[in-house]
């Protein structure tokens, strides 16, 4: 069964990595983004720089339906609308300080962003649970072509989804089967730190030709 | 009980954090490390000839290494912080007290060298030290697939403070946190403990208290 990935969509993390009320800082092929959840669960991605100071908004925090900026603490809506200045409580922030917000979806516990304005959904990579995300220090190209990788790890099948973060760091969001026990995904956990120290050799092997 | 303290050392903060966490009193003596050096004068040398900080006083007991004063702060206060259920979780507590060793080596010396400017080879205290967080990151995965997320039990034991302070702080060493989501999850949830405190560099946070209400403009 090939797996169709979208590239519409990016994987950026795993739905376990994002609790409510929590902001991490997605890295991108195009740089870092700040996503976030509400405390009611609402997903949303914003440009990782708020547009009072540049201070990251990942380094920020969500009280409620909110991400705050740890810098002054203006707090921004699901859309990057700045709803309240606590240094100017009575003033409504005029709609131009927004902070871009980019399409989110969350399938199958991945969480997916789009650049763009994809036309279909992200994949559901049906037959797969989420596992781990881990980062290798090796340029994405010499791991996959397309975005993916299907294997066995520790005789267990895997797909590993695929994000080049720059020239010499790539991110794997690693799925496993999805009938896998608790005790085949910690086998398979241990394989994948084996996976990346070989993918990162080709990286040595190649510096080195 | 006096503690020879050292806001900035990360060893005298997980001293520090553990009497906060268990409700013990410390009598807080600052050591004026920098620019005073007086960690290097006699009087503290004839406490701890290593000179170095922290060191715990308590009537005869001089302790001169923090993961020694976990235990000790443990056993008089809060025996469920040793965590030692069994065989394994005993021996559990005792890895990451001794691989507690290597944080303060490779991450706390990137950090003395990169924010401290103390001599040191940056690159290799760096490559060591992501050794080591991957090393914590794959410990943590495995705990969170069988539903728990603490370093030795299903509770916070010793062994987490003696790990938190030296991985929170690994970007003052250029070592970016964000390849390790079941690292920042631990963190999080150590810094939800009752009773946390801060250091410089490790905020406390603010989301768990409610939004700050006042007809008065706040302070930036």
């Amino acid at each position: 069964m090939p797996v169709v990935t979208l590239r519409d969509w990016i994987p950026v993390a795993l739905s376990a990595d994002l609790p409510a009320a929590t902001v991490i800082p997605a890295h991108t092929p195009s740089g870092i983004l700040a996503l976030w959840r509400s405390a009611n669960g609402e997903l949303a991605t914003l440009a990782d720089r708020c547009p009072h100071r540049g201070m990251r908004l990942s380094y920020g925090f969500v009280r409620g339906e909110a991400l705050s900026c740890i810098y002054h603490g203006w707090s921004y809506g699901q859309n990057g609308q700045c709803r309240r200045i606590p240094a100017h409580p009575d003033l409504t922030p005029p709609a131009a300080i927004k902070a871009a917000s980019y399409p989110t979806e969350e399938r199958n516990g991945v969480i997916w962003i789009a650049l763009g304005e994809p036309k279909a959904p992200p994949p559901a990579l049906e037959g797969f649970k989420p596992l781990r995300s881990i980062t290798l220090e090796v340029d994405a190209k010499l791991i996959s072509a397309t975005g993916d990788v299907r294997t066995r790890l520790a005789g267990v099948d895997v797909l590993l989804l695929i994000v080049g973060i720059s020239g010499s760091e790539t991110v794997a969001h690693l799925m496993v089967d999805a009938a896998a026990t608790e005790s085949d995904c910690v086998t398979v956990s241990r394989a994948a730190e084996g996976w990346r120290r070989e993918c990162e050799q080709l990286g040595v092997k190649e510096l080195a030709s | 009980m006096i503690l020879y303290d050292y806001i900035l050392s990360p060893d005298a903060y997980k001293v520090r954090l553990m009497a906060a966490l268990t409700g013990l009193k410390l009598e807080l003596w600052a050591v004026d490390m920098h620019p005073g050096r007086e960690h290097q004068s006699e009087p503290l040398l004839a406490l701890n000839p290593a000179g170095s900080i922290p060191i715990l006083v308590d009537g005869d007991l001089i302790l001169t290494e923090s993961a020694a004063m976990l235990v000790y702060l443990a056993k008089l206060a809060a025996p469920e912080w040793l965590g030692e259920n069994d065989a394994a979780d005993a021996a559990r507590i005792q890895q990451w007290l001794s691989f507690s060793r290597r944080l303060t080596d490779h991450l706390g010396g990137a950090r003395a060298t990169e924010m401290l400017v103390e001599p040191g080879d940056l690159p290799s205290l760096q490559r060591a030290g992501t050794v080591d967080l991957r090393e914590v990151e794959a410990a943590l995965a495995e705990r969170r697939i069988v539903g728990q997320c603490f370093l030795a039990a299903d509770r916070a034991t010793i062994a987490d403070i003696a790990c938190f302070p030296y991985v929170a702080l690994a970007p003052d060493g250029g070592l970016s946190l964000d390849p390790y989501p079941s690292i920042r999850l631990w963190m999080r949830a150590i810094r939800m403990l009752p009773g946390f405190i801060e250091m410089p560099g490790i905020h406390r946070l603010h989301e768990l208290k409610p939004e700050p209400v006042s007809d008065m403009p706040e302070t930036v």
